[in-house]
């Protein structure tokens, strides 16, 4: 016995230094990295948190894109202040507790002076305590939940709150002459937010919200219930406040059981995997989104063709947010150095910076007004909406 | 009262998939008295099959059904053979834990292949759907509950009329006996598992269809709820598996419609215990003649 | 000389425990790198997690495959308590244990009438509903979203920063659990558990209150499940519904099963192997899970009854002793499944 228990406690304490071992083999990889690039002068490190993996990786693989093509020009034109910039892509699934550990990750990694991130609300609320706990700047791309203004001094996002675009959205349909408006909406910060906004605007203009269900973004996949509950309700139009995975499969199944009305969604269905996974049945689907090819700036022109001469396909909106989030980022590097304190204070007081989503200008909330462009699906394709 | 009907349908298909997957689990646990987890996942890779046959090799959908249920019918022996006959003498336990293992690995290995993403499942079935009031029956709701249904009837034919589906119903039985009787237990365990993974890809790709969607873990809502389907009829229990399928599937989506569409899979496990505490065998357990 | 071979057995067996528990307490001190510590400290959770399954599934031989549901809302109690009523964490966490403890008693009550693979499904359906609650009763858990932002712990004017403190309060917890399992197993209630999961009637006609024993070892497991829920959310500072689903109570029996049914070292074992085989095959990247899934099925096939199992260790003890009283051919009878010196 007395054998065998030290045989085991032996084999307990092997494989522990093996963990050890394993892992110093890793870090001694990473400390390698490190120390070589120390020998070229150091090198700027920005952190990217993004769902690169999981429910809504497409978003991700042109986020990743976007910010690729931005190292990659900052390298080429020399660097920020001679030294490379060298970025950290993390993958946070879209899944808040993968955000905790990813934030975690880069807050304890002294070398990282920014990060870029999160896409969703709830990954960037998530995230925030702790990047604010340690004092490291982010910007969130894609995370439009009013909830996101008090998340702290060191979090800010690039794009509109939803209290704008929820409000934006209702006037446009009672523009339209809808009265009567069934809501789905992904039940977390963004869809929540935002559903929450577009119903007081609606029923201040005098229209109503007649029937309105949640959904969980990558778990529901059967709608039927949710379609015939908005069936009973007899609305003249829908308005979807989520992504377009969900938004692609409620038309899909609408269709099955006789759900036919004209849809309108939030910027979260502003992809061409809306079009790629709904197909005829988003077709003349409306949404609202800060950024599009046919739009005038020289900025976002300059931003498609680099994208398109890389990548060989069209940005979406994400990848223009991300793309002008890793900007921001260099720029306040470029003026703050190499200290996360000295970071933060220039994005608060970072006026006027032209990208391809328009102007940025952050307030005290770390939040930036940027006025919206309506669009519609017309033959398999988003355009600017003209009425 | 238009909301129920349409819920009552809306039921009976989903229902009728859990029944069809609910089939598997019940007669590999009336054979081997083990809970064949890595089923769901097993239907999700049969549901890849089907979907890589329909847009790569632009099979009809017919066919690709059929020949997607052969293959992954050819699986299920196969995880049989691998994963299960070395464990089949130790306890009950460490089947679960080997049927575990498979599940995980055919998942990640289904990540590898396809991604993590969400796909379509272009199945070209269109045509407007049928109106009975303000009932509408869909297209696919009616390929889904056609095509199980007829599969549980081939199903009930092929156990009950059949040398074959004797030979497996003694084996349930009693497995001992049955082996005295000359019958070859390790040739019908194979049959099993293949007609129960067949259902499974058949099962799954009408979910991939009718939801259009097929993603890796789609197993894992899948094969919960069917498994729950098979407990509620009694699990070993043929006929039971479809009742508590069709069961199941109408009670969830009532509840969905008149509670709250979120705690649908809630109201569907409170179902599942309260029904096992009042008869712990399931609806159709134990008392049923009929078992495989 | 059977005192003396005892004697050193007893000493050696002393000596290794010192020895590792002196390795466990220096490791923060000689491993600089946070990644480690905190693969260290998910050990630390998992070997709660798997000593307290193992009391229900183990010793008392109730199959229970929704342990993750215990952690989750001991996890959802300490974050709550923390964020809505701003109860310190000294007293956020002995509560949580209390509430889960409740839950463990709601769950034992169907032990009542039902056993075996139908129990295991009402623990299933049990850890779904939990689930489904903490992802729809939006108002109080924020459903999907979760609750972000909770504080790290406080002792007095110390506050938990860095990983290392972490560390130390997860050692602390699992030292206590094992404590707790040990004093519990080898107590008489312990022996009514084994007896109630060898032989259910026997235990009753000997006048064991079995119905009482199986509510108990359910509330005590919940309890410590819950302890570690309310470690875990300190610790990572958001919860969501997503981190109790029931592939982590699978993860947790596979790791008591795995480990060897009903013992504490095998638990232990268990947690710690396959709580490290994930983190040990990251260098595999994507293939990482793949390789997991198929070591599983290997691990079973070569080795069913687990790394450290008390049943079969019994046995051999037993048999050892009658071959040694000359009662038994040790060569012509051998136990079967015994566990080979060489091992």
């Amino acid at each position: 016995m007395s054998r065998k228990i030290t045989l085991w406690l032996c084999a307990l304490m092997l494989v522990l230094s093996a963990a050890l071992v394993g892992g110093c083999g890793g870090g001694g990889e990473k400390s390698g990295e490190e120390s070589k690039s120390a020998g070229e002068g150091g090198e700027i490190k920005v952190g990217i948190a993004g769902p690169f993996t999981g429910a809504i990786a497409e978003t991700g693989t042109t986020i990743k894109n976007a910010v690729l093509l931005a190292e990659e020009q900052v390298n080429k034109a020399g660097g920020i202040n001679g030294k490379q910039v060298k970025l950290d892509l993390q993958d946070d699934k879209a899944d808040p507790k993968e955000a905790a550990a990813v934030a975690n990750k880069f807050a304890s990694d002294k070398s990282i002076l920014a990060v870029v991130g999160h896409y969703t609300s709830s990954t960037t609320l998530a995230g925030s305590p702790i990047y604010n706990r340690v004092g490291l700047s982010h910007i969130g791309i894609g995370c439009t939940s009013p909830a996101i203004s008090d998340a702290g001094p060191f979090t800010y996002r690039d794009i509109t709150s939803d209290s704008y675009d929820g409000e934006f959205v209702a006037n446009w349909m009672i523009e339209e002459g809808f009265k009567n408006i069934a809501v789905a909406y992904e039940n977390d910060d963004y869809g929540k937010g935002l559903a929450e906004v577009y119903k007081s605007k609606i029923e201040s203009l005098g229209g109503k919200v007649v029937a309105i269900e949640p959904y969980n973004l990558g778990e529901t996949k059967d709608f039927s219930a949710i379609l015939t509950k908005f069936k009973a309700a007899n609305p003249d139009s829908l308005f979807i406040a989520g992504q377009y995975n969900e938004a692609a499969m409620l038309l899909k199944q609408g269709k099955g059981i006789g759900f036919k009305l004209p849809v309108f969604g939030s910027n979260g269905l502003y992809s061409d995997a809306l079009i790629k996974l709904g197909g005829a049945e988003v077709e003349g689907l409306r949404c609202v989104g800060a950024f599009h090819k046919d739009s005038s700036s020289q900025e976002a022109k300059d931003f498609i063709e680099a994208y398109k001469a890389k990548y060989g396909l069209e940005p979406d909106i994400w990848a223009a947010y991300a793309y002008d989030a890793a900007n921001i980022l260099f720029e306040a590097i470029k003026n703050g150095g190499e200290d996360r304190t000295k970071i933060n204070e220039y994005l608060t007081t970072l006026k006027d910076f032209n990208g391809a989503t328009g102007v940025t200008s952050f307030d005290q909330n770390g939040d930036c007004m940027k006025d919206p462009l309506k669009l519609i699906i017309k033959d398999g394709k988003f355009a600017l909406y003209q009425k | 009262m238009d909301m129920f009907f349409q819920q009552l349908v809306n039921g009976l298909t989903v229902g009728s998939l859990y029944a069809l997957i609910a089939l598997g689990y019940t007669m590999v646990y009336g054979i081997l008295k083990i809970i064949n987890f890595a089923h769901g996942d097993i239907l999700m890779i049969g549901t890849f099959i089907g979907l890589v046959l329909v847009t790569k090799f632009h099979l009809a959908f017919v066919p690709a059904l059929l020949v997607a249920m052969l293959i992954t019918a050819i699986m299920g022996i196969l995880v049989e053979r691998i994963a299960y006959r070395p464990v089949r003498t130790a306890d009950k336990l460490i089947a679960l834990l080997s049927a575990l293992g498979v599940s995980i690995f055919l998942v990640n290995f289904a990540q590898l292949v396809w991604g993590t993403a969400t796909h379509p499942f272009p199945a070209n079935i269109g045509g407007d759907p049928i109106i009975l009031g303000e009932v509408h029956i869909g297209i696919l709701q009616i390929w889904a509950l056609g095509v199980s249904l007829l599969l549980m009837a081939g199903l009930h034919l092929f156990v009950n009329h059949t040398q074959m589906g004797v030979a497996m119903r003694a084996t349930s039985y009693n497995v001992d006996y049955a082996r005295l009787m000359g019958i070859n237990v390790d040739n019908i365990i194979s049959v099993t598992f293949a007609i129960g993974s067949g259902l499974a890809a058949a099962a799954g790709i009408l979910i991939g269809v009718y939801y259009d969607a097929v993603y890796p873990v789609m197993g894992y809502s899948a094969g919960l709820k069917a498994f729950t389907a098979a407990v509620l009829g009694g699990i070993g229990s043929i006929p039971g598996a479809m009742l508590g399928g069709l069961l199941l599937g109408v009670l969830e989506n009532e509840g969905a419609a008149y509670l709250s569409a979120g705690y649908k899979d809630a109201i569907a496990f409170a179902l599942l215990i309260i029904i096992l505490l009042i008869k712990p065998t399931g609806l159709m357990g134990r008392n049923e003649q009929q078992k495989v | 000389m059977e005192h003396l071979a005892r004697f050193t057995l007893n000493w050696r067996n002393k000596t290794a425990t010192l020895v590792l528990l002196a390795i466990l307490l220096v490791i923060p001190l000689l491993v600089s790198n946070e990644y480690y510590i905190h693969v260290l400290i998910t050990l630390g959770l998992f070997v709660i997690l798997s000593l307290s399954l193992n009391l229900v599934s183990g010793y008392t031989g109730q199959l229970s495959i929704g342990h993750a549901a215990f952690y989750g809302i001991g996890a959802y109690v300490t974050a709550l308590l923390m964020l809505k009523l701003n109860v310190s964490f000294l007293l956020a966490l002995p509560a949580s244990g209390l509430v889960t403890a409740f839950f463990g008693l709601l769950l034992g009550l169907p032990t009542m009438r039902l056993a075996g693979d139908y129990l295991a499904i009402v623990t299933l359906g049990f850890g779904e509903i939990v689930r489904l609650v903490l992802l729809n009763w939006d108002k109080v858990t924020r459903g999907p979203m979760g609750l972000p932002g909770i504080p790290a712990p406080e002792l007095g004017t110390y506050i938990f920063m860095s990983k290392t403190p972490f560390y130390y309060l997860v050692l602390v917890l699992a030292l206590l659990t094992v404590l707790a399992m040990r004093r519990i197993v080898n107590s008489g209630f312990g022996l009514s558990l084994i007896a109630v999961s060898q032989d259910e009637l026997a235990a009753e006609a000997v006048g064991i209150n079995t119905l009482r024993c199986k509510i108990s070892s359910f509330i005590i497991s919940a309890f410590f499940a819950g302890v570690a829920g309310g470690f875990y959310a300190v610790y990572i500072s958001f919860v969501s519904p997503d981190s109790f689903t029931f592939m982590d109570s699978i993860m947790v029996l596979e790791m008591v099963v795995l480990g060897g049914l009903a013992s504490i070292p095998g638990s232990i074992i268990g947690a710690v192997v396959l709580g490290l085989v994930p983190e040990l095959l990251r260098f595999m990247a994507e293939y990482r899970m793949l390789i997991f899934g198929a070591l599983m099925v290997v691990i079973v096939i070569f080795k069913p009854d687990g790394f450290w199992s008390a049943r079969k260790r019994t046995r051999n003890a037993i048999m050892k002793d009658l071959v040694a009283r000359n009662m038994l051919d040790g060569k012509t009878v051998k136990p079967r499944g015994e566990v080979s010196e060489s091992a």
